[in-house]
């Protein structure tokens, strides 16, 4: 018999727990409190009690200033760009494509025998490169003298400079996620093809199954768990979206001028956070209001995928 | 279909640098399989048989030789193109599909010719004719019913399968609500009324629809043209179609109850069964099974493999089985092909095979318990193992024995005791027998002798026979015993 | 078997087979004919998304090789007179205005030490979830699996505060302080114990017995037997770490305010590649930023093709697991 052999366990784990107790744990409560507090001052710790205006200042119900009716609508705003529907656009943008990219390039890379590794290779290597440092290449390109409209003869255009449209910066910010999505998905799919039992393309093959149909029929319900895999996970990256927009736009939280239109919800919490220690509480509300978000997401997924994932 | 195999090769090339030697897995076979055989391709592991079978289903590519399909050379062939059926060792079965949906499968990928024809005249008929025995009808839904409650899927699959018509038939049937009414006959009479109605106007509509063309249209809803034949046409196949050639594959390897299942929840002899049926379903020209009993248990095999023979005895399609288990080849082939290391070693019905191996290892390979190899040697056109002579040559036959060293094979009912002897002319051998087991109606005695190749002697007599431990002197069924070369190992003919 | 009432084969359709249909030869040829054309097409589109794939990093390197008037007309290729000559200008300017020993020899520091410290934690608690049994355990677990749902950004905004209120951020920190910021919150990763944990669970339990049989303590069997069985999993666990810390911006930026400690992806974004204007104006100089890509991303580049299998397996194996 194996006995119990308490402390020593416990003796294995105190790094990992000392640790997240600091680092993990305590931070989680206390930043759930510290949404709830009025008046928080980060430096001091004073506070004047419990209260909910935090997240309604956050979400544009609570005024910044009641005299004056100015809101905070950089979180939240129905009218123009903010950092909840920026990031909602992001996510439901970049999420489809690129999984649809991936599976496409991997079921046809699966496809193929000579040059596979090669290309698989390729199609990796923006994941080991650095996403602030390739996000300065793709502003270059994107810069009105820039490659991008030299191909597509369009001089002059203002993609993501000072001045330039909203629409035109989401744009080129949305192809940036994109292609620093795709190789991590499309290793992940290939991985979940070679797994795929080959005798089942094989009888496929012989009932005369056409290509588009065996990639549809056969292939994408046997990859389903890899499919929701890549699918929660990139939800959840899409959401804290924040180092692609800093590669390309540098810290510049505003293309076409006074809304920062550039926000995202992580970008929002980060600017409360580095304004000054009487704002952090903002932040706070806006951390929570992410992870419930990023939950409500996971478990609307899982539940579909109980239908959809079915073996 | 006649299926020939001519001098079908495939090699593997080697790989010097990971010190891979090239091998011929299949070497110059030619193989005849006659219009609805069923042949088995047996062998040891690595003999080439599954390498064989891939050949035919096209999904390897033979380094040389020809394969014909009747007249038809099909070596370069694309597999889809065969019209194949294909049983895997482990089903294949697509697990994200129900039983239906997999058997369905193939069928969506295929066309029919068929005469044109409303297949709505011919539906109306069916149900019209249906109605006239409402009773019947009622009966199959309420004998569906499971626990006094009637399921709507389960009641649709017992019209379905009563009648013989598609689920969207039965479904159509299942909705009149004939179980629940009161008066049945006055319900069905209604219903039978609407029916003919509606065949009524649908056979007016196509007639004048038909007529711009100067076509006509028979009773049973087929077209005509101007000359009255009927006009082939090149499709896909309909809903109704497939369904009902999917509870047609499933009623004859008898899944029907299954078909809402996923392949997970069956059990491997019914899985087995799905795979045959999707094999099946879409009538091939050819069935190939690859060890399609080998992941089953003992019991399961033996009624699978009479199944197999049954289902292939019934659709009479040419099907090539491929197994490692004799005994399981020669229970249900009408031909077998026996191969060692790619060479075809002999082929011909089993009991042909079983009673006349060209050779040593066809030989050891065929029946159970094994036969029994002793090591001997000819000398003066006698044959002897250790000091005995178990063979002479009959002074008038004129036959010259070559003398050296050689293998005799002898069948366990190759021994007779030597209270059954009765002719002092057959030949004796000496073995020691050691132990003794019972087995009803039989005896099987292990037995040992110096020149014996191998653990045991097997011997099976009759068990009225009184044996004794120790040594006893055994007669020789001459038709029991082969003398094979001690070199070529081939068999060496005895007159 | 059951006797049978209707016969067994009821449906009589044409079925086409197609080889059974047409000549053989001809569909031969069309087959052959179809199977290049759609291997041309798969290959065609494959290499057109690799083009694009890879189209930043050649460009970048490009680009790093133009003088900025080129540059910014567009151009893909560099002037090809005097090329030496602008790659040279190019890096030194570059050179000397972004300090990339300091900020790489940063970069490695952190990295390197929050992977060493990683993998010992790691490897200490995936061994006792693993092997050990002690009361909570399955609920501790669930706790720390539970914490890999929540965004960072909860424990980074108190983290922050924390590591403020002691004193470690601020422009003045030294090396320790800000070092330690960088690496601490990150020795402690779930997803790593987890990875461990279950690649721990796959080593028969036998092996134990038997260690134990032989008198091994558990400290030593943890060393000498079970993690050379699981070096694949702490290889794949170096190479995420290391990738990682090389990627992580926000963090280390939030931290560092002494710019002597930036790490190599601050830097980047950080540092003022421009040129005085005659007019008094700062001008971006994008070949130098380029250059500075280059200098970012060509190591990590050839760390890559370097260990390009370790890597590609180790995070295939990761995320299916995960």
């Amino acid at each position: 018999m194996e006995k119990n052999n308490n402390w020593k366990a416990w003796l294995y784990l105190a790094p990992a727990l000392i640790l997240m107790g600091i680092f993990t744990f305590f931070p989680l409560i206390n930043t759930f409190i510290v949404s709830f507090l009025k008046d928080y001052n980060s430096a001091t710790g004073a506070n004047s009690g419990f209260t909910f205006e935090n997240y309604g200042r956050v979400l544009g119900i609570t005024p910044v200033d009641a005299e004056l009716g100015i809101y905070d609508n950089n979180f939240l705003s129905f009218t123009g760009p903010s950092a909840l529907t920026n990031t909602l656009l992001i996510t439901f943008v970049t999420v489809p494509i690129s999984v649809i990219i991936a599976l496409a390039i991997s079921i046809l890379l699966n496809n193929i025998k000579v040059c596979r590794k090669f290309l698989q290779t390729v199609f990796f290597m923006p994941y080991v490169t650095n996403i602030i440092a390739v996000g300065m290449v793709f502003s270059v390109m994107f810069s009105s003298t820039g490659i991008i409209n030299r191909i597509f003869g369009i001089d002059g255009t203002n993609w993501i400079g000072v001045g330039a449209s909203w629409g035109k910066s989401m744009f080129v910010l949305c192809i940036y996620v994109i292609w620093n999505a795709l190789p991590y998905k499309i290793l992940i799919f290939s991985s979940g093809l070679q797994g795929i039992d080959k005798q089942y393309y094989e009888a496929a093959k012989i009932d005369s199954t056409p290509r588009f149909k065996v990639a549809t029929k056969i292939t994408i319900p046997l990859l389903s768990p890899q499919i929701l895999y890549i699918t929660i996970t990139s939800f959840i990256s899409a959401f804290k979206e924040y180092n692609a927009i800093i590669g390309l736009f540098n810290r510049n939280y505003t293309t076409s001028g006074n809304v920062p239109d550039l926000y995202t919800v992580v970008y929002y919490i980060y600017d409360m956070l580095n304004s000054g220690t009487s704002m952090v509480q903002f932040a706070c509300a806006g951390a929570v209001v992410l992870f419930v978000i990023i939950m409500l997401f996971t478990l609307i997924q899982m539940q579909i995928s109980k239908r959809k994932v079915v073996y | 279909m006649e299926i020939r195999l001519i001098g079908l090769t495939k090699e593997f090339p080697g790989d010097p640098k990971k010190d891979i030697k090239p091998t011929t897995a299949v070497d110059h076979i030619n193989i005849t399989v006659k219009d609805g055989e069923l042949i088995g391709l047996l062998g040891p592991s690595g003999c080439g048989k599954s390498t064989t079978l891939y050949m035919l289903a096209g999904l390897k590519e033979p380094t040389s030789g020809e394969i014909f399909f009747d007249d038809q050379d099909v070596t370069h062939l694309a597999p889809e193109k065969r019209g194949i059926g294909l049983v895997f060792q482990n089903y294949a079965l697509y697990p994200h599909m129900t039983v239906y949906k997999n058997v369905a499968f193939p069928l969506t990928n295929l066309k029919v010719n068929e005469p044109m024809k409303n297949a709505n005249i011919l539906k109306y008929q069916k149900i019209i004719e249906i109605l006239k025995e409402p009773q019947k009808l009622v009966d199959a839904i309420t004998s569906s019913a499971y626990e006094n409650k009637i399921n709507k899927n389960f009641a649709i699959d017992s019209i379905a399968n009563q009648y013989q018509v598609s689920k969207y038939v039965a479904s159509e049937l299942f909705k009149l609500n004939l179980h629940v009414s009161e008066d049945v006959l006055l319900k069905a009479n209604e219903a039978s009324a609407i029916y003919t109605e509606k065949l009524d106007k649908e056979i007016e509509k196509t007639k004048s629809k038909l007529a711009k063309k100067g076509w006509s249209i028979t009773e049973k809803g087929l077209y005509l043209d101007r000359d009255g034949n009927l006009i082939p046409k090149i499709r896909r196949l309909s809903k109704d179609e497939i369904d009902a050639l999917v509870r047609e594959a499933a009623r004859l390897v008898q899944i029907e109850d299954y078909l809402g299942r996923k392949p997970s929840e069956l059990s491997g002899g019914q899985q087995q069964r799905v795979a045959i049926a999707r094999a099946l379903v879409k009538k091939p020209r050819v069935l190939l099974l690859d060890e399609p009993l080998s992941n089953l248990d003992a019991r399961l095999r033996l009624q699978t493999r009479e199944e197999i023979r049954r289902i292939q005895k019934e659709t009479g399609i040419t099907t090539v089985f491929v197994t490692h288990d004799q005994e399981e080849a020669m229970s249900i082939c009408d031909d077998i092909v026996v191969m060692k290391l790619g060479v075809e070693m002999q082929m011909g019905h089993p009991q042909e095979v079983y009673k006349d191996p060209h050779n040593l290892f066809v030989a050891k390979f065929l029946g159970t318990p094994p036969i029994n190899v002793f090591e001997g040697y000819i000398k003066d056109n006698k044959v002897y193992i250790g000091d005995e002579v178990i063979y002479r040559t009959p002074s008038k036959v004129d036959q010259q024995l070559k003398d050296g060293k050689v293998y005799v094979g002898i069948r366990p009912e190759g021994f007779i005791s030597s209270e059954e002897l009765t002719s002092t002319r057959t030949p004796r051998l000496t073995l020691n027998i050691d132990h003794l087991v019972t087995m009803g109606r039989d005896v099987s005695l292990e037995a040992s002798h110096p020149c014996f190749k191998g653990d045991e002697i097997k011997i099976i007599i009759d068990s009225d026979l009184d044996v004794k431990l120790g040594k006893a002197k055994f007669g020789i069924k001459p038709n029991k015993m082969f003398v094979f070369d001690g070199e070529t190992e081939e068999r060496i003919y005895l007159k | 078997m059951l006797a049978r009432k209707t016969p067994l084969i009821t449906t009589k359709l044409n079925l086409i087979v197609p080889g059974k249909a047409k000549d053989v030869r001809t569909t031969q040829q069309k087959d052959n004919t179809l199977h290049i054309l759609s291997l041309i097409l798969i290959y065609a589109i494959l290499i057109f998304a690799a083009i694009i794939v890879i189209f930043p990093f050649v460009y970048m390197i490009l680009a790093s090789f133009m003088k900025e008037s080129v540059l910014t007309t567009g151009a893909f290729l560099p002037e090809t007179n005097n090329l030496w000559e602008d790659i040279t200008y190019n890096y030194t300017s570059t050179l000397e205005r972004f300090s990339y020993l300091k900020y790489i020899g940063n970069t490695l520091v952190v990295g390197i030490t929050t992977t060493l410290l990683c993998i010992i934690v790691t490897i200490l608690s995936a061994f006792a979830f693993a092997r050990l049994k002690f009361r909570g355990r399955d609920f501790l677990f669930t706790i720390f699996l539970g914490t890999m749902m929540i965004p960072g950004e909860m424990m980074v905004i108190t983290n922050y505060l924390t590591l403020t209120n002691l004193g470690l951020i601020s422009p003045n920190q030294n090396a320790i302080e800000a070092y330690s910021s960088m690496v601490l919150p990150f020795i402690a990763s779930v997803f790593y114990i987890y990875l461990l944990r279950q690649n721990f669970m796959q080593i028969p339990n036998e092996l134990y017995l038997a260690a134990k049989v032989d008198g091994k303590s558990d400290w030593s069997y943890l060393w000498k037997v079970m993690v050379p069985l699981a070096a694949p999993t702490l290889i794949t666990v170096c190479i995420l770490s290391l990738i990682g810390s090389w990627n992580a911006y926000v963090w280390p930026r939030q931290v560092t305010l002494n710019t002597n400690f930036w790490v190599i992806s601050v830097a980047v974004r950080g540092e003022a590649l421009t040129r005085l204007d005659p007019t008094g104006i700062r001008i971006p100089m994008s070949s130098w930023q380029m250059c500075a890509s280059v200098l970012t991303v060509v190591p990590l580049l050839i760390l890559f093709i370097i260990f390009r299998k370790y890597i590609m397996s180790g995070t295939g194996r990761a995320g299916i697991k995960g």
